[in-house]
């Protein structure tokens, strides 16, 4: 406890933060085999139950964005097309919400990564860092599973792959990092005060409205036009618009955008800062908060 | 003869909250809140390569504290701990994946404790014959007895080799045969001049196994020294704490209270 008041009253200095950010930084390099390996079993420990198993990461989405379609395209929108690329409500919404389906439980299931797991793993000979980064990935297999399928199901429409493409392991590498940084200041946060995991569920959920999934931002003007600009503050908008790009092969996003690309950079390298340092500070002690 | 474990001033503090409330006060105020209990105050030690020392000490004087501590899983307040090879601690609560096979759980386990994937090949056989589970191996933990739970997680534990070995309570598990076939696994770790650890309650097996005997009062050191000398000292103060009465007992445990929920006035 004597920690976190240390923490909370005297304001770490600049330097140390970057110290704890190269800090684990390294140890997510040195340990990437580890990550694999591990995330494999955790996969395999969340599915084991279910005869279908692993088929339902792609049942249920599946049903998802059934009824999201229906409800946002044809209920809301009448079947209206997407502007300015002009793309039918359905490719338009499944090329945004499939990395939700990532991100969504990436983000819950990190954040309790460190408490629910503590008692289990005891004394390791890793760096504990490497908890929220395998829990992430395990994710990610079934990510890259989804975006497969999408991506084979958009052959047979007018959005067949294009060179524009190439853009969609960059976002990939950023979302994985964007997750990671969180995930270091919210399994830390949620380990100290439980709490805090209820409200991670509560602002996931408010998210699901405020990233262009559903419906399109785009359009505001006059008055309003600051809506977009707003919503732009957070960094899932810049990856879902990524993923957009290049799998509908609209714009290369991260050029044609370079300053919202600057942004986000910024953005993950604060936090990656703010999330290393309490990550580092209290890593010692997270069984004392059990 | 090198030192493996050297413990110096270790004390733990716990704080007592009765409330949620109160765990959150204490995090916020500058001072903290709620009640200090220090399981364990200003302990100082030092164990050699060949040292089997056995833990005594009635219920909450610090036992598994201390063997946790050493452990590296809950790290101290105060003091510092250094310890020398790799360790393993051997408790009831297995800490196996319960979702997983037992296959499964070998791999996991030896994943996490650094080996790389031809050496988990090497040693999984290993481990399956001694945990002597049969088809259960490729069934799910949570299909395990509580004994085929424990005997997985100890044969997982000593077939690592480690240079240190901490057991708590957990060499009653299992039937008589498992029981045999670990205490020889255990002389042969003490004849090949491991430290071992030993918690437990039954003073014939710490009397039968141990070259020392560590005795824990009030999360102090009451006595450490060759287990010949040791063991009837602590015989003759269960005789006296058995003979108590009830309120002579409660006079003893609060008396304790009392003692663990201020720090010693004799740390330098």
């Amino acid at each position: 406890m004597a920690e976190v008041r240390a923490f909370l009253f005297i304001n770490v200095r600049k330097d140390h933060d970057m110290k704890s950010m190269f800090t684990v930084i390294k140890e997510q390099i040195q340990s990437f085999y580890l990550i694999r390996r591990l995330s494999m079993f955790e996969m395999r420990s969340a599915n084991n139950n279910n005869y279908l198993g692993i088929l339902w990461e792609i049942i249920n989405p599946g049903i998802q964005i059934m009824i999201y379609w229906f409800v946002f395209g044809f209920g809301i929108r009448r079947g209206e097309n997407v502007q300015p690329f002009d793309i039918p409500f359905i490719f338009w919404m499944l090329s945004g919400i499939m990395v939700w389906f990532f991100i969504n439980p990436a983000v819950l299931e990190s954040s309790k990564s460190i408490y629910t797991r503590i008692n289990f793993i005891s004394k390791m000979s890793f760096p504990m860092s490497v908890i929220p980064s395998y829990v992430i990935f395990a994710k990610f297999y079934q990510h890259l599973m989804l975006t497969g399928i999408i991506l084979i199901i958009f052959q047979f429409t007018d959005y067949k792959i294009s060179p524009y493409i190439i853009q969609l392991p960059y976002f990939m590498f950023s979302l994985l990092v964007l997750l990671l940084a969180l995930a270091l200041v919210t399994s830390t946060l949620s380990t100290i005060v439980r709490d805090v995991q209820m409200v991670i569920q509560s602002i996931m959920r408010v998210m699901l409205y405020l990233t262009p999934l559903l419906w399109p931002p785009y359009r505001f003007d006059g008055k309003y036009e600051w809506i977009q600009t707003v919503m732009q503050i957070n960094p899932f908008y810049y990856i879902v618009e990524g993923y957009r790009a290049a799998i509908l092969g609209t714009e290369w996003y991260f050029v044609d955008h370079w300053r919202y690309t600057l942004y986000f950079w910024a953005v993950v390298i604060v936090i990656l800062a703010i999330g290393s340092a309490l990550h580092v500070k209290f890593r010692r002690h997270f069984v004392d908060y059990l | 003869m090198s030192d493996t474990v050297i413990v110096k001033n270790v004390t733990k503090k716990f704080k007592l909250h009765r409330k949620a409330s109160e765990k959150l006060l204490d995090i916020i105020l500058p001072n903290g809140y709620g009640e200090d209990f220090y399981a364990l105050q200003n302990i100082t030690f030092t164990a050699k390569k060949g040292d089997v020392i056995g833990l005594v000490g009635v219920n909450g004087s610090g036992k598994s504290t201390l063997s946790n501590i050493i452990s590296g899983i809950i790290p101290p307040t105060h003091g510092e701990v250094t310890t020398k090879g790799q360790i393993s601690l051997i408790a009831i609560k297995s800490g196996l994946n319960n979702q997983l096979t037992g296959r499964e759980n070998i791999e996991l386990k030896l994943l996490m404790l650094g080996f790389n994937k031809k050496e988990i090949k090497e040693l999984e056989p290993e481990i399956i014959d001694f945990a002597d589970i049969g088809k259960f191996i490729d069934q799910p933990v949570k299909k395990y007895s509580s004994g085929m739970k424990s005997r997985l997680g100890f044969s997982i534990s000593v077939t690592v080799d480690p240079d240190i070995l901490i057991i708590d309570e957990a060499l009653s598990v299992g039937d008589q045969a498992f029981a045999d076939k670990s205490k020889e696994k255990m002389f042969s770790f003490r004849d090949s001049g491991k430290t071992i650890f030993f918690v437990s309650h039954a003073i014939s097996q710490v009397k039968q196994f141990c070259t020392k005997v560590m005795w824990l009062e009030y999360g102090e050191i009451r006595a450490f020294d060759k287990t010949e000398i040791v063991v009837p000292e602590y015989k003759k103060f269960l005789k006296e704490y058995r003979a108590m009465s009830r309120e002579e007992r409660k006079e003893f445990r609060e008396r304790a209270m009392e003692k663990q929920s201020r720090p010693l006035e004799t740390v330098k």
